[in-house]
């Protein structure tokens, strides 16, 4: 009975594991590449300079600024520039004919001189976010296909957990250089090892979109008003009409100094201001999320706009909103200091190691039972077609995103469009060339390649602007930097992957064994 | 994290230690059942009092995230310099285990 249960859980992880892999192994990566979010958006948008942080001198400007371009507007939102990333966004929304919203216009301006930047246009890191949830489907099916693909992350770790019953007897066993063996072993040591990052990060997911998948203690609670909910959940939606009788908004600098004393010195995140310029103007100050490891989103303060005075101080969560901010904030990650961020990012790379090489697996073990006779059946092709595409495929398409944002010129029509195109075409013909060329030549052709693009992006900086690794290092400005330099790692370390499978290929053409450990880090 | 780290490392080493395989890899011997036990005490020992100086610094919750953190990579960088390194990965150890009261005095 009990082996039967074991072997019933190894068949649903295997299966599980197969048809999910691929789509895991995209929303891993891009969601690993999303924990530098602002710092890629930062290289992507290198017009944004970097000043000293001076909030005061920021709000000033952002507000001298909107009041001049958009005095009438229905709502201004200011972010302010913080220690990832540089820029000073101010965003306003036309005023709302009822029934309809209102646009949305955004611009970056320089904190020091009060002018717009002129940026080009791209997504930045908030693709690769974006990405990483929504799936670039529209909404809500990426969104559903994402926290379903989490459902099944989940039930992936736990029959994991089930199937490998000697991972916690082999803790520490790591044997390279065994075929199938190190295969099992590396999968079973990122998984084992991180464990704790992989249930964390998958339960988390499933928490954010509670109210999407679960929606049936809120409609218990609420009945049909789902909005009702949401207002108590964000308190920050629920503002005072506007009168319609003008009034001068106030300055939001002292605003901003009496919102800190309340949270004794926490940082200020954003600022939104509704009806600027009527007399029930009010100002919601947030905290930043970087303040504290549980996500607050009641955390704020309100003003009246145009008397300044303090209309209500919200925040101090009930213990379940508590729990579910701290899932949503581990998730996050917004308050990781920069060697936490980086620790998040080993993790987030060894959960999509833990799956590529699930994947490689899978195939490799069907694969040597065909070895001798050497024809392989069709659907082993699929999947080896689609292990190549998946894997290395992605890795060209992260590089071709880059490229896209130095080459195509500032004045493009839809520019940040092009670059997901770039994106998406660069994935396309990966799948194409996996499609015609077999096995281990895929591999090392697809692995150069991405190599090539990722291991060239400091030079490619370095031609198309003045912030090459020589003035950012100089300047400290270590986003930048910090791009240039993962991307020249990653390059050199699939470089070296694309070689040792070429080296191994040579004395033993159809063993298994030649894939090795190469793949366990390619993954990255 | 410095500390936490350097008492996490050797905690997983001192576990790896009181296992017979590993132990008769890195030191060449089979470990006596007092030694084992031990090596299992100590590194328990260790991987526990090192939530202390994460928490210390960083606050509970800070500080837990952070030990979670330091704790999953100290295991991964143990295990992926086993099998290449094994003569480093346990002097890393003993070096930490020096060095920690250094790490203390500038970090606590």
């Amino acid at each position: 009975m009990k082996e039967g249960f074991r072997q019933a859980m190894a068949w649903l992880h295997t299966w599980v594991g197969l048809i999910f892999g691929w789509l895991l192994f995209a929303i891993f990566l891009t969601g690993t590449l999303a924990y530098f979010k602002d710092e890629i958006t930062h290289w992507m948008q290198p017009e944004v300079q970097a000043h000293p942080l001076d909030d005061a001198r920021s709000l000033a400007v952002a507000q001298a600024y909107l009041q001049q371009h958009a005095p009438d507007a229905a709502r201004w939102f200011i972010t302010l520039p913080n220690s990832r990333d540089p820029g000073l966004s101010v965003m306003w929304q036309d005023k709302l004919d009822p029934g309809k919203r209102g646009n949305f216009v955004q611009k970056v301006v320089d904190p020091v001189s009060g002018e717009a930047v002129l940026a080009r246009d791209s997504k930045g890191g908030e693709f690769f976010y974006r990405f990483h949830f929504q799936l670039q489907m529209p909404h809500p099916w990426g969104r559903w296909l994402s926290t379903l693909a989490a459902m099944v992350m989940f039930v992936a770790l736990i029959t994991g957990i089930v199937t490998h019953k000697k991972i916690f007897k082999d803790f520490f066993t790591f044997r390279p250089r065994k075929g199938q063996r190190s295969w099992l072993d590396g999968h079973n040591a990122v998984g084992v090892l991180v464990l704790p990052f992989h249930l964390m990060i998958t339960y988390s997911s499933l928490v954010i979109f509670m109210s999407m998948v679960m929606p049936a203690p809120i409609m218990a609670s609420y009945g049909a008003d789902t909005r009702a909910f949401f207002s108590e959940m964000f308190p920050a939606t629920d503002n005072a009409p506007a009168l319609g009788q003008p009034a001068p908004l106030q300055s939001l600098v002292p605003m901003y100094t009496q919102a800190r004393a309340q949270w004794a010195g926490g940082q200020v995140g954003r600022l939104a201001v509704n009806n600027p310029g009527d007399v029930n103007a009010s100002v919601n100050i947030f905290r930043a999320g970087s303040d504290r490891v549980a996500q607050d989103f009641g955390s704020m303060v309100s003003f009246n706009g145009a008397t300044g005075e303090l209309l209500r101080v919200g925040g101090g969560q009930s213990l379940p909103a508590l729990i579910g901010g701290t899932f949503y904030g581990l998730h996050m990650g917004h308050f990781a200091t920069p060697v936490l961020r980086w620790l998040y990012f080993i993790c987030g790379l060894a959960g999509t190691a833990m799956i590529g090489t699930g994947l490689v697996m899978w195939l490799g073990k069907r694969q040597l039972k065909h070895a001798r006779t050497g024809v392989m059946p069709y659907e082993l092709r699929l999947v080896e077609t689609l292990n190549i595409a998946s894997m290395s495929g992605l890795l060209i398409a992260i590089g071709a995103f880059f490229w896209a944002n130095r080459l195509l010129p500032a004045s493009f029509a839809e520019r940040s469009d092009w670059e997901v195109q770039a994106f998406f075409i660069a994935w396309g013909l990966s799948l194409l060339h996996a499609a015609l060329r077999r096995g281990r030549w895929g591999w090392i052709e697809q692995l150069s390649c991405a190599a090539l693009l990722l291991g060239a992006v400091p030079l490619l900086n370095a031609i198309t602007t003045e912030q090459h690794l020589g003035v950012s290092l100089a300047r400290g400005d270590w986003a930048m930097a910090g791009f240039d330099l993962t991307c020249l790692g990653s390059g050199v370390f699939l470089a070296w992957a694309a070689w040792k499978m070429r080296c191994r290929m040579a004395p033993q053409p159809t063993a298994e064994r030649a894939l090795g450990l190469n793949l366990t880090r390619e993954a990255r | 994290m410095l500390l936490a780290l350097l008492l996490c490392y050797a905690g997983f080493t001192a576990l790896c230690l009181s296992t017979d395989r590993h132990h008769g890899e890195l030191l060449r011997s089979k470990p006596s059942p007092q030694r084992r036990l031990g090596w299992r005490a100590s590194g328990w020992l260790l991987l526990l009092g090192s939530i202390w100086p994460a928490v210390a610094v960083a606050g509970w919750s800070q500080g837990l995230v952070e030990w979670c953190a330091v704790l999953m990579l100290s295991a991964l960088l143990l295990v992926l310099l086993l099998p290449y390194l094994p003569r480093l990965a346990l002097s890393l150890a003993g070096a930490g285990l020096l060095a920690s009261p250094v790490a203390a005095f500038v970090t606590l």
